[in-house]
């Protein structure tokens, strides 16, 4: 065997474990995309041809389900959520990045910490404060609930963009007549743009796919998607036709996002690249 | 245009001194360079006159106002980087634009000056271009047009050919002279190259410590050092600082070789200074005294020999026809015009003698 045929068979065997890899991680997926269009008596069988259906999206959105109000919830939710979160963790990382503060080191890593508490230990706290200024089942509520949980994430994740950014071409426009404002907005922004849409991003996804407090917070009016699957948890069993529907309106922003992501993301990291 | 004032200028960090209780004048017009090696805070030096630092103590006056409450976009002034400071996500035109949009220049003239500009640095080509797609030596232009757009009152240069290859750096050296001459504006120049310093500069100042240890033109600097340190930082290679003592008119080294013949009054420790050029390289016993060639370099133009005198080491430059083999002995002799004595504990020249 030559060289060149070991290299191609080295190839070949690359391809098979990628491909290998690709299908257990997709598996799971691949059958919620199955069961989507299956009716409820094909769902648990794993045949791969049937008559699709698409009447599992449309019973969804009917009574008693009303996924329809979920996705606005959601959708609201998870949207204001990034637009307060990523100004102000701009500005804090802003100072983080560029001002000696002090405490700043004791400020960072406190920022940091908070994200180690687990989500149990402090989702009671949450559930009396709501309750006694009345913020349960809204989605202010969860708006708040999801700030505290994506802003140290996107303080630090923007810092890192705003470090990246070389001092000498603030220090350039400042020369060149700018105020600090004016240096913010004409060159901080615009040179870490995609670092601050890859944070949104990463902050929407969060927010998007918040579990833990949503159950707890919300029962009726502000219920989000992922706590709305748990309605098709019926008297009958676990009707996993709808389920997998559901499933799929939540996961396609997700995947929409991510194929976005990917190409800022790669656009992020060689940003800084020019100097 | 203006002249530059710096009074008593002082910057700490805690207790590191990084300009400590400098003055100094620059007149209008001049080219000054401060020159010095890393950490002698000539560039802490440019930035407080920038206003990107905040001097300890002490004035800094631009024409006839003080500065030192002033932003950096109140002094007028124009500065080139380093790393060029060029904004990544503007195109040329943009990058050199700047500084008049944001001092909103109105609009019909900022064309014609951003042309103008380019083409003082031959940059027309390359207007519509990222920054990215742009080779080094680019670059640089693009940040000097950008300084040159909008007439300051001062230029302020940080170590801007440093960044260049050194083929670059010699004939971007060139068109900053003949820029620089054309457009008259004073300018401050911080850089380690004393070549840069020596070519460029109407004065230097050579500092160390936070120090201005001399200040002069590139000549006096050269051929007139005030210390041991500007001695021996000027020039390449290096001037020979031999230590030693001078009696009878002779000076003999650390080790009691016999050196060269001195108009001076005895010393028992002296630092005697001698530049390779000063130097002559000749036939074994024709010399003042005999020397084994430790190491014979040949450079093209011309040629340089490291001498071993004892236990000195010392550094001559022949010319370019000159051969001689390593541990071959040769004679040589310093030329007792062009030497220079040093306190060797206070570093500073004696001036006793009427050599040079």
């Amino acid at each position: 065997m030559n060289s060149k045929q070991k290299k191609s068979l080295f190839r070949l065997l690359q391809v098979g474990l990628i491909l290998l890899a690709t299908l257990i991680m997709l598996v799971p997926i691949l059958w919620i995309f199955l069961a989507a269009f299956k009716n409820h008596i094909d769902v648990f069988q794993l045949k791969l041809l049937f008559k699709p259906t698409l009447q599992n999206f449309l019973t969804v959105f009917e009574p008693p389900y009303y996924l329809g109000q979920k996705l606005v919830n959601s959708t609201v939710v998870a949207f204001v959520t990034v637009i307060i979160a990523i100004p102000i963790a701009t500005m804090a990382a802003y100072s983080f990045s560029r001002f000696r503060l002090v405490g700043e080191t004791a400020m960072l890593v406190t920022i940091l910490a908070t994200q180690f508490v687990p989500a149990v230990v402090i989702i009671l706290p949450f559930f009396v404060m709501f309750r006694d200024v009345g913020l349960l089942d809204t989605r202010i509520g969860l708006i708040l609930v999801n700030l505290a949980i994506v802003m140290p994430f996107a303080i630090w994740m923007i810092k890192g963009f705003i470090d990246g950014i070389p001092i000498d071409t603030e220090e350039a426009a400042l020369v060149d007549g700018s105020s600090r404002l004016q240096v913010i907005r004409n060159i901080v922004l615009p040179m870490a743009a995609p670092g601050l849409l890859t944070a949104g991003i990463f902050c929407f996804i969060i927010a998007w796919n918040e579990f833990l407090f949503a159950l707890i917070l919300t029962n009726r009016d502000a219920v989000t998607l992922p706590i709305g699957l748990a309605l098709f948890k019926a008297e009958e069993g676990d009707l996993w036709n709808l389920l997998s529907a559901a499933g799929i309106i939540i996961m396609l922003p997700m995947f929409t996002l991510a194929l976005m992501i990917r190409k800022y993301f790669v656009q992020g990291m060689t940003m800084g690249a020019v100097r | 245009m203006a002249s530059v004032s710096l009074k008593n200028l002082t910057k700490r960090w805690g207790s590191f001194v990084g300009v400590d209780n400098q003055s100094l004048d620059i007149a209008d017009r001049e080219f000054l360079v401060l020159l010095g090696p890393s950490g002698c805070g000539k560039t802490t030096t440019m930035r407080m006159i920038a206003g990107l630092e905040e001097p300890t103590a002490g004035e800094i006056w631009i024409g006839d106002q003080m500065v030192n409450d002033a932003l950096p976009k109140d002094r007028d002034v124009a500065m080139v980087f380093q790393n060029y400071g060029l904004y990544p996500h503007m195109t040329v035109f943009n990058n050199i634009a700047y500084p008049l949009r944001v001092r909103n220049t109105p609009k019909e003239e900022i064309t014609p000056r951003v042309q103008r500009a380019a083409e003082q640095v031959e940059l027309t080509g390359f207007l519509d271009r990222k920054p990215k797609a742009l080779s080094g030596g680019q670059r640089q232009r693009v940040a000097l047009a950008r300084a040159i757009v909008r007439t300051p009152q001062l230029f302020l240069m940080d170590e801007p050919l440093s960044n260049l290859d050194a083929k670059l750096r010699v004939s971007m050296r060139a068109e900053l002279k003949h820029l620089s001459r054309e457009l008259k504006i004073t300018t401050v120049y911080v850089t380690h190259d004393q070549i840069e310093a020596m070519t460029l500069a109407d004065r230097v100042a050579v500092m160390k410590d936070g120090v201005i240890q001399q200040l002069g033109t590139p000549d006096e600097i050269y051929n007139d050092p005030h210390n041991l340190f500007v001695a021996g930082f000027i020039g390449s290679p290096a001037m020979n600082l031999i230590e030693g003592s001078i009696s009878d008119g002779i000076f003999k080294t650390i080790d009691g070789t016999p050196l060269v013949a001195i108009d001076a009054a005895d010393h028992a420790h002296v630092t005697v200074g001698v530049r390779a050029d000063d130097v002559a390289a000749l036939e074994a016993g024709q010399g003042f005294t005999d020397a084994i060639v430790y190491a014979f370099e040949n450079t093209g133009e011309n040629t340089l020999l490291t001498v071993q005198c004892g236990e000195q080491r010392i550094m001559v430059r022949g010319d370019r026809h000159l051969r001689k083999e390593q541990d071959e002995t040769i004679g040589i002799t310093l030329d007792p015009a062009h030497l220079y004595l040093f306190d060797p504990e206070s570093g500073l020249r004696l001036r006793e003698t009427q050599t040079n």
